[in-house]
């Protein structure tokens, strides 16, 4: 909402600087976003007078002119057809600036020389497109500073931020209402003096039924005769431009300038397009179409309060009138509408035509219901006096339930309970009463333009704000009285991120909607999706956190960057359910992609396989104390490949996969290299980890290490192989494992060798060499038949 | 004899002083310590004095050996730690690096954010994001006909299920469980329906702040608000709170800190105001209260709300917040 400095001085008489008023707006809660000159700033440019007026002998379009600043002479090149000797012209001296930082030099233009430039209003800044040269009418000495001739038209622009509960100030009263009462001054309302014509009466002319009481409750007209349209004067033209309203003529005009002064939204029809001299408002029927004076055919939604004559729909109520019967240049009679709809009805309505304007704005939030007849007979005033109409007798008003002004209920004392204040109570009165609140037997009276007063503490709020926020306590040291909980959810997950950044692996955030191609590949479900979805990149919630990942790992990629490891630890959605909330569980993914170390001058150019995947998955289980885990091979989870996946179980509970990323997918997200990846599903690891420790000691006791290696079938598991050694070692065994793979050479085709390296120690004392050996010769014995192996000597 | 000495030592002397390599040191050693070599030499001269002198002369000679053989061997060493070093090492060459992990900038920020709040005594909750239209509007007094249940602001699921537009919800679900006292923050992802360019994205996250109990003011949410402001960026940061408007709380109030940049003088990030706008604050509206049966006359309460990215760009001077979600390893890599 933009108001006028200059306008705003017409309803209250504050001392305050543009500036300091910006302040103590924003301060009562009107949040000034831009506050600028009406006027762009030049220099140098004085009054001057066209002495004489020849034309330049190379160029048509151009003339050769004199003009005196009142002290001598100069010769300047104009281009406007306008220029004509005799004419007071703004003077743009060599070295004046203009708005838009335009220096005049001296010049030469074919051939002439030119010494300064006469002006346009264009050219000052003044408005947006001017033909030819200002040429002013007054007669105004010459060598006066042209800054003094704009004087009265100096003036600041305030972009105010009204808030939406604040309708009543998308008007030049209502601010300056607001400001009479911060800067304690008096509001003055405009004079409303004209004289009716006795001869006829409105209900003459008019009839007024509404059908549709509660989309509107009250309307109300005039009927103004024989007005002259014409332009407005120059004084409301400027008002309305300086706020942003176009000038049409000065019917429209006013209109238009009151709905700025009061903030009411006015029709003005053309009486002798209304037939049958009835108003009838209704209810929009179905599948209606309506052409507003935009000069476009609508469909109106259901339920849209419109205003009708005896014959044919005239207006959209509250939102926007009718081509049939807008004012033009041959209009005679006007037939005035003030009118108070219903803000859900506009609001509806407004929607459903995908139309907002002036007046639907003010209408939603809430107009002053009982504002109507000031704002019609303003602007009948101003018709009278501005187009020389005549005002009938009479107000035709239908307003069959009157609304009253909210009663609200209000203890003083609440205000400082509850903003730890200690205002006195004379002090909280006096600041309601300042804008025009009233209290009376323990309430508040508050006007009907103030929509927003409906409980205590809206009328605390007021206190507060005109009281100034930063006038109100502030307690330095706040009093915790609370035990200090803990919350296992955010420490958790604290807990799981710590651990894979420990493990070298960079964050990720990733946008939570995927293309609905991305999801695609998730097969464990129906995915969800958006209704209104912004595009169709963001269509569907994320299912899983790898397409994410995928997409970042492609970003950088494709900015050759080729080591990648990423983790990302966010909600995943699926399971939909019908008028219920889906399953929405936090996962954590791991990708990776590259080389298995960092590139270096003699680092190898191993990439990153399964095992390395695998490992660092068992490197967070082991760093989280989740030892319990069971994997298996898996070929049906969504995104990863067939061959090359497993499926991590704990406690007969799956926790997630590990695996390759499957190549279709990889490559549908524009990656041609290998990508691994494991998910946890991190609701689930909650329950199963416990990172309570207690310590076991260490050994003091020598350990005995023992080597075999076992050809057998490639097919047998080395993991199987283990678990049969552990078993027939028993407890001295304190570890085993693979520390070498063989294949080919003299071993057969089907073959492998596995060779492995057994621990034995005990915690009580040293073994010594004969009964390890018996455990050896055991394991021997056992493994060779189990797995039908042979010694590798 | 004395004088055959001394002219040994000081030769010695020189001849050490301007060797420059292991040969040389070699040659001195041969030439002085060597079986032939003029300390040995030296010893032989001991016939030619009488036995009286004998001790005296020999005492001589010993400390001469004593100190030519020292000062070889701290020669040598010296030598031999400098030829190691020298052969065996480029320290400009990079070592081996393991792969660092970063936290993402958003999630560090989210992280200081949360420890300022849990120093000033808040627990931290948690709630879905995929909401009811009841726990994201209806229960916040955000009426039916509000801007922000339009199709145009908010992501739908369903007619009755949203994306939620902010953590607010999270206030409704934790007073529904528990009585007061209250103080939490709920961090977590938001979702509004704009188009993404540099100062919008339709993913965003906020922490949301909720303090209930007997006799909560105006001026405690103040003092938070402050306290949070001066922890987070110093204790010169002056906040200022401005009324403004928000369905779920009354009075309602925008604050702002003093630009953290030029601390308040005046620069091209606050656009020479000063300050920088951070969010909205305000009491509790009793029409919240009055959705989860918790009774106005006795309880009062406030809340707070602001957004890690804002805060995120502006601390390190971020201005696309696009940046965040590109995930471009050389920009989490600066953090």
């Amino acid at each position: 909402m933009k108001v006028s400095y200059n306008w705003l001085k017409d309803y209250v008489e504050f001392d305050e600087t543009p500036e300091q008023l910006a302040i103590k707006l924003t301060e009562a809660g009107f949040e000034v976003e831009e506050l600028y000159s009406a006027i762009k700033e030049f220099s140098n440019v004085v009054v001057g007078i066209v002495e004489s007026v020849e034309k330049h002998p190379f160029a048509d379009k151009l003339s050769i002119c004199k003009v005196n600043n009142g002290k001598e002479s100069y010769q300047v090149i104009c281009g406007a057809p306008n220029v004509a000797t005799g004419q007071t012209v703004p003077f743009a001296k060599v070295g004046a600036i203009l708005p838009g930082n335009f220096k005049i030099k001296k010049a030469k233009i074919r051939g002439i020389e030119s010494f300064g430039m006469i002006c346009s209003k264009e050219e000052l800044g003044l408005e947006k497109s001017s033909e030819g040269i200002w040429a002013i009418d007054e007669k105004i000495k010459a060598g006066t500073n042209f800054a003094e001739v704009l004087k009265n038209k100096k003036d600041y622009i305030f972009d105010l931020a009204i808030t939406p509960n604040r309708p009543d100030c998308l008007s030049m009263i209502g601010v300056a209402r607001e400001i009479a009462a911060i800067t304690g001054k008096k509001l003055k309302h405009p004079k409303i003096d004209f004289k009716e014509e006795t001869h006829s009466d409105v209900n003459d002319y008019i009839t007024v039924n509404i059908i549709d009481k509660i989309g509107c409750p009250r309307y109300a007209c005039r009927v103004i005769k024989n007005v002259k349209i014409g332009p407005s004067p120059e004084w409301m033209e400027l008002k309305l431009e300086s706020v942003g309203v176009r000038p049409i003529n000065n019917i429209v005009d006013i209109t238009n300038f009151v709905l700025m002064e009061y903030g009411h939204p006015l029709h003005a029809f053309d009486l002798s397009e209304i037939s049958g001299a009835e108003i009838n408002v209704r209810k929009s029927r179905k599948n209606e179409r309506f052409t507003t004076l935009d000069d476009k055919e609508r469909e109106l939604p259901e339920n849209t309060v419109m205003i009708c004559d005896k014959k044919k729909t005239v207006a959209i109520g509250g939102i926007m009138g009718g081509q049939n019967s807008e004012v033009t240049n041959a209009t005679v009679d006007i037939l005035l509408e003030g009118a108070y709809f219903d803000p859900r009805h506009i609001a509806k309505s407004s929607r459903g035509l995908g139309l907002t304007t002036e007046a639907s704005q003010r209408f939603e939030r809430g107009a002053d219901p009982n504002g109507v007849i000031m704002a019609i007979d303003r602007a009948a005033g101003l018709m009278a006096v501005l187009a020389s109409g005549k005002v009938i007798k009479g107000i035709c008003d239908e307003y069959p339930k009157k609304i009253e002004p909210q009663k609200v209920s209000f203890r003083p004392a609440r205000v400082n309970h509850l903003l730890g204040s200690s205002l006195s109570y004379k002090k909280i009165i006096d600041t309601i009463k300042s804008i025009e609140l009233d209290f009376v037997d323990n309430h508040v009276i508050a006007p009907t333009f103030r929509v927003d007063l409906k409980q205590e503490a809206d009328i605390i709020e007021e206190v507060a704000r005109l009281i100034g926020y930063s006038n109100l306590p502030t307690l330095k040291t706040t009093q915790i009285n609370y035990s200090i909980e803990q919350s296992p959810l955010e420490n958790y997950l604290n807990f799981i991120r710590r651990n894979v950044l420990e493990l070298g692996i960079n964050e990720a955030v990733t946008i939570s909607m995927l293309k609905s191609t991305e999801a695609l590949f998730f097969r464990e479900g129906e995915p969800i999706t958006i209704l209104n979805p912004i595009s169709d990149d963001m269509t569907t919630m994320r299912p899983s956190l790898i397409p994410g990942l995928l997409k970042a790992v492609s970003y950088n990629l494709n900015r050759n960057q080729s080591n990648i490891r990423f983790f990302e630890i966010g909600r995943i959605f699926k399971n939909y359910k019908a008028n219920e909330l889906p399953d929405q569980p936090y996962s954590l993914c791991v990708m990776m992609t590259g080389n298995r170390i960092t590139p270096n001058w003699n680092s190898s150019e191993d990439q990153i396989d399964f095992y390395e995947i695998k490992g660092y998955l068992e490197a967070f289980l082991q760093k989280i104390f989740l030892d319990n885990f069971q994997l298996f091979l898996y070929d049906k989870s969504s995104y990863f490949d067939n061959r090359e996946t497993i499926l991590i179980r704990v406690k007969e509970r799956e926790i997630g996969f590990c695996g390759k990323i499957g190549t279709d997918i990889t490559k549908a997200f524009d990656i041609n290299k290998s990508v691994y990846a494991f998910v946890l599903d991190l609701n689930i690891l909650m329950d199963l980890i416990n990172t309570s420790r207690s310590f076991k000691p260490i050994s003091k006791f020598p350990y005995v290490e023992k080597d075999i290696a076992l050809v057998l079938e490639k097919s047998i598991l080395a993991g199987d192989v283990l678990e049969a050694i552990k078993k027939t070692a028993g407890n001295l065994l304190q570890s085993v494992e693979i520390f070498d793979i063989f294949e080919g050479g003299n071993i057969a085709g089907d073959r492998k060798s596995l060779a492995i390296r057994m621990r034995f120690q005990s915690e009580e004392r040293t073994l010594n060499d004969a009964e390890v050996d018996v455990i050896f010769r055991n394991v021997i014995t056992q493994t060779t038949k189990i797995f039908n192996a042979t010694l590798r000597n | 004899m004395l004088e055959q000495i001394h002219q040994i030592k000081k030769e010695f002397e020189t001849d050490i002083s301007s060797i420059e390599d292991k040969t040389g040191l070699e040659e001195i050693r041969i030439k002085y310590l060597g079986r032939k070599g003029k300390v040995s030499n030296a010893f032989q001269l001991l016939s030619d004095v009488t036995k009286e002198q004998k001790p005296e002369f020999g005492q001589y000679l010993n400390q001469l050996k004593k100190f030519i053989e020292e000062k070889y061997d701290t020669i040598c060493k010296k030598f031999e730690v400098e030829g190691e070093l020298k052969s065996i090492i480029d320290l400009t060459l990079s070592g081996r690096k393991p792969f660092i992990g970063r936290k993402h900038p958003l999630v560090q920020m989210a992280d200081e954010i949360k420890s300022v709040f849990m120093r000033l005594g808040f627990v931290i909750e948690d709630g879905p994001e995929i909401e009811t239209d009841y726990y994201n509007f209806e229960a916040l007094n955000i009426p039916d006909n509000h801007p922000a249940r339009d199709m145009q602001d908010t992501l739908y699921i369903t007619n009755d299920i949203v994306l939620r537009t902010h953590t607010s919800p999270v206030q409704i679900r934790v007073m529904e469980k528990s009585k007061p006292p209250i103080r939490i923050i709920a961090p977590g992802r938001v979702y509004r329906r704009d188009t993404p360019d540099a100062s919008h994205s339709p993913l965003f996250h906020q922490v949301e702040g909720l303090v209930v109990d007997e006799h909560i003011t105006f001026a405690d949410l103040k003092g938070v608000i402050e306290a949070f402001a001066h922890q987070m960026f110093g204790r010169d940061i002056k906040v200022r709170f401005r009324p403004s408007f928000f369905p779920f709380t009354e009075p309602s109030a925008e604050y702002d800190f003093n630009c953290i940049f030029c601390r308040g003088k005046g620069c091209r990030v606050c656009k020479n105001t000063g300050w920088v706008e951070i969010s909205g604050a305000g009491m509790v509206h009793p029409n919240v209260f009055k959705a989860v049966r918790y009774n106005s006359e006795k309880y009062t309460g406030y809340a707070f709300g602001m957004g890690i990215d804002r805060i995120a760009m502006l601390k390190f001077g971020i201005n696309d917040i696009r940046t965040f979600f590109e995930n471009d390893l050389r920009f989490i890599n600066q953090f």
